[in-house]
This record gives C-alpha cells, structure tokens and sequence, in this order.
C-alpha cells in the first residue's frame, strides 16, 4: 500500500512538473483537485475510436508525436496506478483508496462540472492483443466502479484502453511502470 | 499508516476550529480504505475475479456471509452506510440550503460556484450545516 501510493505520488509530481518538496506530501483529494482542476483552455472534441486507431498505429510513439492524443495530452491529467488481479479486471483491494480517492476529488465541487478520460495502459508484457484488450476492459472496470459504486455521473466518463502503444517517453517498454491508468480532464460537461 | 495521517490531520483541523465538531462521514477513499483492510482478505478468498462496481463485492460478501470473518461483517455494515449518507448529502444539500443559498449567495451563478460560497459561508442553519459536513464538503 505504502509503495503503491508512493509511486502514485511520483508520477503525480512527475505529472505536474512540481519541485521536489511535493515528494514529501500525501497523495491527497486536495492534490487530484487542484491537479485536475486547471483546465485554461478549451477541450478539443475526442472520438474514442479514432484514439484507439492512433494508439495502435502508432506502435510505441509518445502521445506528442500522434496528433488527437497531442490535443489532450495538454489537458489537466494525472497518472496513478491501479493494481488488478492477474489477467482479471478484478480491482487489487490495496487499490480501493487510490479508486476512492479519485472518487472523492470527483465529487468535489472545483470539478463536478468536468468530464474526464480513463486511460488504461499495459507494459509490453505479453501478448500484444491480449494487453490492448485487457486494459480497455481494465479502463472499463475502472470507469464502472466510479459511476455505480463511487456514485460518479456516467455521462461524465469515458474509458478507453491502448494496451502497450503509448509506453511513458524515455522508459522500458516492459517496464511495470508503464501498467498504468490516465485521468484526463475533457473539459465542460454538458449537461 | 495512510489512514492515521488523515486521522491525525482531521483531528487538528477540528480542534483548529474549536466547535463540537458534527459526526463525519468517511470519504470515500477513507470507506473503501477500511473496507480493504478489513475484507480484503475475504474479498480475495471468497470474491475472485469480481470487482467493486455494481454492488457485486457488497453482494458477494453478503451471500458468503457464514464465511465472512466477524471484521469485515461489521466494516461492510459501517461502510455502507456510511457512503450512503453521504451521497444522500451530496443530492440533497439544495433541497437542505435553499434559504441559505439565497440568503448568502444570490448573486452566484452556477451550482458548483453556488456551492463554494456557501461552503465558505460559516454562518448558514444547523441543518445546512450538517448535510455540508456529511457530504464531506466542509
């Protein structure tokens, strides 16, 4: 739990760009807020499938060499990491608080009014196919579990799964630390 | 140790502000903290392969429930109710404020600007007060 929640925090701090000091905070609702809640420009319209096309054609680019992910991949966003049960879409219960917490910065007023992106990623591990499909699933089971259990709009969530297509820049394809899960601030829902 | 650090933090947040504090709400991620803790063993044993969506951990463990340890029994109960309290906060608090959504904030616009304010706002009635808190706004 702890060494979960401390990576999470790294790839938070990695995320937002912010100094060293953040390493020493909680990963906390306050943080997913005010992380997500910067949103200064508009959102581009998405189409979850052309994502999806991209992702794979793209084999192994950076979300900044494909065109529609550049689009988002300037909006508010965090990472975290979710663990699952294996080849399960079965959410580890050492992650129910990471869920939940994502679940309480969802609720809080500073973003009700936004609508957000699940996106699930593999590492090269494995079947190639089988990781594309088991993330869009995990991405699934994720945006589930906060629209029924965590009491989340439905129509304020999106989930997509691009398996092992958008490695983090820089990092071992297979690395353990590419098996994670994006939020994406898609800007204003309408309602 | 994670829920300790929020523990202790909320203890000195209501001491900081000196009056009887209401009864709390768990937030969510405290609920379902508690929930792992205490279950996470019988979910893994006895729930594999489902996940927390739709209600079919809470019904998992309850058609297992003569092999759910004691814990986790009184946990689910706790925890359960506890969510449920606090979504009916959070889907009632304009029905609750009303008065004081006119009182405090009529010149806001935009319910969640609208709901700023009136958490900001320390004067508003008991019972606005209390769907606030266990909404888990303030």
């Amino acid at each position: 739990m702890r060494q979960a929640l401390s990576k999470i925090l790294f790839l938070v701090a990695a995320t937002f760009l912010t100094p060293a000091a953040a390493l020493s905070q909680e990963v906390s609702q306050e943080r997913i807020v005010e992380g997500l809640g910067k949103l200064t420009m508009a959102a581009p319209a998405i189409d979850l499938e052309i994502l999806r096309q991209e992702a794979i054609d793209g084999r192994d680019q950076p979300m900044s060499a494909l065109p529609n992910w550049k689009k988002i991949a300037k909006l508010p966003q965090m990472v975290v990491e979710i663990n699952f049960e294996n080849d399960s879409v079965a959410i580890d219960p050492k992650s129910y608080r990471t869920l939940g917490l994502l679940a309480d910065a969802l609720h809080h007023p500073n973003l009700w009014d936004y609508k957000f992106l699940v996106v699930g990623h593999a590492s090269s591990t494995g079947n190639e196919k089988h990781n594309l499909e088991l993330s869009d699933q995990r991405a699934a089971a994720i945006k589930e579990a906060l629209a029924t259990t965590f009491a989340v709009g439905p129509k304020r969530l999106y989930s997509i799964g691009v398996g092992e297509y958008l490695p983090i820049p820089g990092s071992d394809n297979a690395a353990s630390s590419n098996r994670r899960v994006q939020l994406i601030n898609l800007g204003v829902f309408q309602k | 140790m994670t829920t300790k650090v929020l523990f202790a933090a909320f203890v000195f947040s209501t001491l900081n502000f000196a009056a009887p504090a209401p009864a709390q709400t768990l937030s969510y991620a405290d609920a379902v903290t508690k929930l792992a803790d205490d279950c996470g063993s019988d979910i893994k044993k006895l729930c594999r392969g489902l996940n927390l969506g739709s209600g079919r951990i809470a019904a998992c463990l309850q058609q297992n429930s003569d092999r759910v340890s004691p814990t986790c029994k009184g946990t689910i109960a706790d925890v359960f109710q506890s969510i449920t309290k606090r979504e009916h906060a959070q889907t009632s608090y304009e029905k609750v404020c009303q008065r004081d959504m006119i009182k405090s904030c009529g010149g806001v616009e935009g319910d969640g600007f609208i709901l700023n304010c009136l958490i900001k706002k320390k004067r508003v009635s008991e019972e606005c007060s209390q769907v606030l808190t266990d909404a888990g706004w303030r």
